[in-house]
């Protein structure tokens, strides 16, 4: 019971902080910058790849409490299934975005 | 008038709680460009993010710079017709893959425009497949190979030297 009531806090909170960031933006239809405290043009982002069960390449940057997935294409605009790692495996330091504040859990 | 009216009525019909924000519901995307070269929407609603391939109508990426590492003029490589090898370009073929510091590779063999549309999707897929086999023997690893006769070319068909451009296998190297 005291398990699901801190649970419930948490989720309560973490609910409230991530409307107090909604609330703090300007949410304007220009969805171009990543505001906070890593604050920058969402072209300075930085991927590493997630192979999918199939063994195609996506792109994966974990930006703290943003998530970026799009896929690899080739020049043809094919799927490029590399190998480079197993399926659903991920390769290249793509949480940089990430701190341990704002990271992960949320 | 009456089918723009129609859909204009539609339009606002569409207009739901996720249209009655600050944005009006209008998603302004800026451009990321992914390590390969090619161009990805990307868009920070706040504590979301989205991301898409931009890519045109035909569904072919918008790219800055391509990663093809290798053209071979299939003229050196290949007697008319034929999708065999020759010894020399099998050796340079494999000095080539040797070298090349790649994770994988894609092959895609192309012909110039004569003969018919059938043979030359024939004819370059072979040919794809005989530079991959010499790629596989030097121990590069393939990701896929294809063959796209006449229908990527190059340049214009209509001069010679435009249709030994367009006589080529592609390598791709995936980095």
């Amino acid at each position: 019971m005291n398990i699901l009531k801190i649970t419930a806090l948490v989720g309560l909170a973490t609910l409230v902080s991530a409307c107090e960031d909604f609330q703090l933006r300007a949410n304007g239809p220009d969805k171009s910058v990543d505001g906070g405290i890593d604050k920058k043009h969402l072209s300075q982002l930085e991927a590493g790849i997630w192979v999918d069960p199939n063994g195609c390449d996506h792109w994966i940057i974990d930006d703290g409490v943003e998530g970026y997935l799009s896929a690899r294409l080739d020049k043809y605009g094919k799927p490029v299934c590399s190998g480079v790692a197993p399926p659903t495996h991920t390769v290249g330091d793509f949480k940089k975005g990430a701190t341990s504040i704002i990271g992960d859990p949320i | 008038m009456v089918a723009a009216l129609a859909l204009q009525g539609a339009a606002v019909s569409a207009q739901t709680k996720s249209q009655t924000g600050r944005d009006k519901g209008q998603y302004i995307p800026t451009i990321w460009v992914d390590p390969d070269g090619c161009e990805h929407w990307v868009m920070d609603d706040g504590v979301e993010g989205y991301m898409t391939p931009h890519t045109n109508r035909q569904g072919i990426p918008v790219c800055r710079r391509g990663n093809v590492c290798g053209v071979m003029q299939s003229d050196q490589f290949f007697a008319t017709n034929s999708a065999r090898v020759s010894k020399s370009g099998q050796q340079r073929l494999n000095e080539f893959f040797k070298s090349a510091t790649a994770t994988s590779f894609i092959i895609t063999g192309h012909t110039d425009s004569r003969a018919s549309d059938a043979y030359n999707m024939r004819l370059s897929l072979n040919r794809a497949n005989s530079v991959a086999k010499v790629a596989k023997a030097s121990g590069a690893r393939i990701a896929d190979v294809r063959g796209y006769g006449e229908r990527q070319p190059a340049a214009s068909n209509g001069s010679a030297s435009g249709m030994a451009k367009n006589r080529r296998v592609e390598i791709i190297c995936v980095r």
